[in-house]
């Protein structure tokens, strides 16, 4: 019969014998281990999402359809009026792109397919700023691809499962993107801030030419430049709204304001590349 | 004293000594050991604290300096005429690798187990593959980002690592801005990787003005100021530029950047442990505002450039001395030394001898220029007045040598007006020797021939001469004969000056004064300069000053009188010359002109000198170097008419 002394000691022992064990794994059976552990739970977060579209369903059924009818309505004439002039304006600009880049030799930008997505889960902290999509791998969403909203880009795949993506925001500081101030051509460089949540997001330019002014009265709005090979050119991003001269007196440096429904996301676009014409 | 106790009955009997010699020994020796432990503590902790505490300092901490950018340089509109551009590098911070280094190390060594260690190198060979190996292996991440097919050059790796583990080691320098843009969106921020931004010389307008704006060269020695912490510990230097000529070296002191830095903790292998004890951010250097008018400057060099001859061209206030061009060429393009200088380029400016800065550092006998200061010698003298006529055959006789008048012209009678105006060498051969040397040399020295301008800028010529009997005699011990009058008369011989001076002497004459000073760093309060007066009255001076007004009209300058050239509404004076030097390639001709405008109101001078490049051409100063002069001045005086316009160039900052 083991002592009392040792009996006790027998939970600790476990626990040991365990973070031994766990420590000796190999590195690849953790990590199916974690992905397995992911996928698993995955199907929780997604039920809990479909379950908040029920309820914003059974909300509006609260409505009388008369109602939903004429507010969708009155909306969608709005809508289709700018989407017909948009669309025109962008078939002339497409085949102007198209001509200067017959005419100059270049090559296509990369095109992509458009992959509409629900977002299940908000994690925002001071760190990172992530969401979690409901599309993954399944749907052929790769790490890296670019994600727009409505209000212009989002952020960036950076993790891909089966039936789920995460995604980080551009408000993370993990985040750098080649921008351009609207209506000049010279690339700076564009960094998420550090964000606490419940916090209009900021981020951070920098490598900003001598000559370009912004302030809180005039802000500037900062788009994509498309140089960077992952975001498509001509995406807002959001307005600077300070530039100050670096000490080197070599570049600017400056705050830039993110837009605040980056917050609420419900749901998002992302933007998987298509593979190039041989 | 013991004590004495009583034995109990059938006890055992305990007695003991109040003291045992022994014991009281071993006491002190405890106490004198516990002392000498205790002073040798204290000796350590309070009194060579600060000697371990300064050694372990300077045993684990680094210090890196990062130059801080050179400031700029703008031209009297406030136009950039040197400023910094910003350079891009992909870096590799080796000390985050640490782990992939161990890992690669032991891939290869089981590599050459699993060999039977066939061709086995040393534990040290085999740290260098692997190092080389997982270096190689993010440059290829950036080779596939960027489309390139760099490799790593593992000697240079090497060294770097032995020697400047702390910094980063460059991976690509000078990358293109869409390259950097790929790297910056597509590089993870938490990546070894990371792109480093410093700064080189640019210089917005190419060759414009290289040799007033200088240029710079690497500079590994640079220094933190004073009150930068850790002068004690190792440091390493990023590098940096120094001035190597003209502004950019006489104003080294002011355009250097405030260095800054960052002193790190670093572990027993040397690798640096984050975050930084100390940090400074380097600031940008002083700015300089320049006296030159890059409009002008560049009409210069574009009018000198389409002769395809070696020259100078200098043009000043004649108020202030300002200068407000100063060109020389051949030149070459300052963008070429940033952020260093190719041999083959070297080799190209050295074979066209444009390393010289010709309106300062080139000296050039003035020729017929000089005929203004013999003539002010012989009116000062009395030989000369107004009256004074010779008749001009076309030749001179002097002693038993003949001196012929340029172009051999038989002119008849001329006067100081008309001499001045045709350039007629009989008559400042005649006067010259009726003045003297001495006379001459004395004029010449009183608007500073002899001397150094002191203009802000390095490397001026000074050993410009004003030849007179007793320099002959010193120089040569020769003596002097009245040949050596002659051609001293007509700015021939000996005599050798500068561009930049024969400016200073027109921009004084223009105002019936003696030479300016000039000057390169523009100041908007800057006072005129009132040198000393000619002193001769102004009935003598008049024939001198209409011969000069009339050289552009229907003088030896008329060519600036042709509808192609003439500047409507600019009333110019000036001298032409043409020169004869000997050299190995033969007698080869040196244009020149002084000049300035407008008559009425001098405002501005300027002095042009043309090298020959053919011997027997006749490179002559009205057809090589007025046309030059035109087009500056002509540049000039769309100025004075067009009314100010903003500058969109950054307002200059103020130097220190």
């Amino acid at each position: 019969m083991p002592s009392p002394r040792i009996d006790q000691a027998r939970p600790y022992l476990t626990l040991g014998i365990v973070l031994l064990a766990w420590l000796v794994l190999p590195t690849v059976f953790k990590r199916v281990l974690r992905v397995s552990f992911y996928e698993l739970q995955a199907p929780v977060e997604i039920s809990f999402s479909y379950l908040r579209d029920l309820q914003d369903f059974w909300a509006l059924k609260t409505r009388s359809k008369n109602e939903i009818i004429e507010a969708a309505r009155d909306q969608a004439r709005g809508l289709g009026a700018a989407y017909e002039v948009t669309l025109q304006e962008n078939t002339a600009l497409h085949a102007e792109i198209e001509r200067l880049e017959t005419l100059l030799r270049l090559p296509s930008q990369v095109d992509y397919r458009s992959e509409p997505a629900r977002v299940v889960l908000r994690d925002f902290n001071a760190w990172w700023q992530r969401i979690t999509i409901r599309k993954g791998s399944t749907q052929g969403i790769t790490v890296g691809s670019p994600v727009i909203y409505a209000g212009g880009v989002a952020g960036r795949v950076t993790e891909v499962h089966a039936y789920t993506s995460v995604v980080e925001l551009i408000s993370s500081p993990g985040v750098r993107i080649a921008a351009t101030f609207e209506g000049d051509t010279r690339p700076v460089g564009f960094q998420g801030g550090v964000n606490a949540p419940f916090v209009a997001p900021r981020g951070r330019v920098e490598f900003v030419p001598l000559d370009i002014f912004a302030t809180a009265a005039q802000p500037r709005r900062l788009v994509t430049s498309g140089l960077g090979g992952v975001y498509p050119p001509g995406l807002a991003l959001g307005r600077v709204v300070s530039l100050e001269t670096d000490t080197d007196g070599l570049f600017k440096t400056g705050g830039v304001q993110l837009d605040p429904r980056l917050g609420e996301l419900n749901e998002v676009v992302v933007l998987v590349p298509l593979p190039s014409a041989p | 004293m013991a004590d004495i106790i009583t034995p109990r009955p059938g006890g055992l009997v305990e007695s003991h000594r109040s003291f045992d010699p022994r014991v009281i020994l071993f006491y002190f020796v405890l106490a004198g050991l516990l002392l000498t432990l205790a002073i040798g503590l204290a000796y350590q902790q309070l009194i060579k604290s600060d000697y371990y505490h300064e050694s372990a300092k300077v045993q684990n901490q680094r210090r890196i300096l990062i130059p801080g950018p050179r400031g700029n340089i703008y031209d009297r509109e406030g136009r950039l005429l040197v400023g910094n551009r910003a350079r891009f590098a992909v870096t590799l911070y080796l000390d985050e690798l640490r782990p992939e280094f161990r890992r690669e190390y032991l891939r290869i060594r089981n590599n050459y187990r699993e060999a039977d260690d066939a061709g086995l190198p040393s534990a040290g060979q085999i740290e260098i593959l692997a190092r080389h190996s997982v270096v190689q292996r993010y440059l290829d991440q950036v080779n596939r980002i960027i489309d390139r097919t760099e490799k790593v050059d593992s000697r240079d790796l090497h060294r770097h690592y032995l020697q400047q583990r702390l910094l980063p080691f460059v991976l690509i320098e000078d990358l293109t801005p869409e390259e950097y843009a790929r790297l910056y969106e597509q590089l993870p921020v938490t990546s070894p990787l990371q792109l480093y931004t410093s700064s080189t010389r640019y210089y917005p307008y190419g060759a414009a003005a290289a040799h007033t704006l200088g240029y710079v060269s690497i500079n590994n020695a640079i220094e933190a100021s004073e009150d930068f912490p850790g002068s004690d510990l190792r440091t390493f230097k990023m590098k940096g530029a120094i001035g190597r000529n003209g502004l950019e070296a006489e104003f080294d002191d002011r355009l250097q950047g405030e260095t800054g830095g960052i002193i790190y903790r670093v572990d027993p292998s040397g690798y640096r442990v984050e975050p930084p004890l100390e940090k400074r951010t380097p600031v940008q250097g002083g700015s300089l505002t320049v006296t030159l008018d890059i409009d002008m400057q560049i009409a210069a060099e574009k009018a000198m450039g389409e002769l395809g001859l070696a020259g100078a061209c200098v043009a000043l206030d004649v108020r202030t001395g300002e200068v407000l061009t100063l060109a020389s060429l051949p030149a070459y393009d300052l963008n070429d030394f940033s952020p260093r200088l190719g041999q083959a380029t070297a080799a190209q400016i050295n074979e066209q001898g444009a390393w010289i800065n010709r309106a300062t550092q080139g000296l050039y006998p003035p020729g017929s220029t000089f005929k203004l200061i013999t003539a002010l010698a012989g009116l000062r003298a009395g030989t000369i007045t107004p009256l004074s006529v010779v008749e001009c055959t076309g030749a001179y006789r002097v002693g038993g040598r003949i001196f012929v008048c340029n172009n051999h012209r038989d002119r008849g009678d001329i006067d100081l007006l008309h001499a001045i105006e045709k350039s007629c060498n009989t008559f400042f051969y005649h006067y010259g020797l009726a003045t003297g040397p001495d006379a001459i040399a004395i004029e010449a020295r009183r608007f500073g021939l002899d001397d150094p301008t002191g203009i802000e800028l390095p490397h001026e010529a000074r050993a410009m001469i004003i030849p007179d009997p007793a320099w002959k005699k010193e120089r040569r011990g020769e003596p002097w004969y009245a040949g050596d009058t002659a051609n001293v008369s007509i700015g021939q011989g000996d005599i050798a000056v500068t561009p930049l001076q024969m400016a200073t002497v027109i921009a004084g004459l223009a105002r019936g004064r003696t030479n300016i000073s000039p000057h390169i760093l523009h100041d908007p309060s800057r006072p005129v300069q009132n040198p000393p007066r000619l002193d001769l009255p102004t009935s003598q001076l008049m024939p001198f000053y209409a011969g000069m007004q009339a050289v552009p009209i229907t003088g030896t300058a008329r060519i600036m009188n042709t509808p192609f050239m003439k500047i409507q509404g600019l009333t110019i004076a000036g001298k032409t010359g043409t020169a004869q030097k000997r050299t190995p390639k033969g007698t080869l001709n040196f244009a020149w002109f002084v000049g300035y405008a407008p008559v009425e109101n001098p405002q501005v001078a300027v002095a042009v000198m043309m090298e020959g490049d053919t011997p027997g051409e006749d490179t002559g100063g009205g057809r090589f170097a007025a046309p030059i002069a035109n087009a500056v001045l002509k540049v000039w005086h769309a100025k004075q008419a067009a009314p100010a316009v903003d500058s969109d160039a950054p307002a200059p900052s103020s130097g220190p």
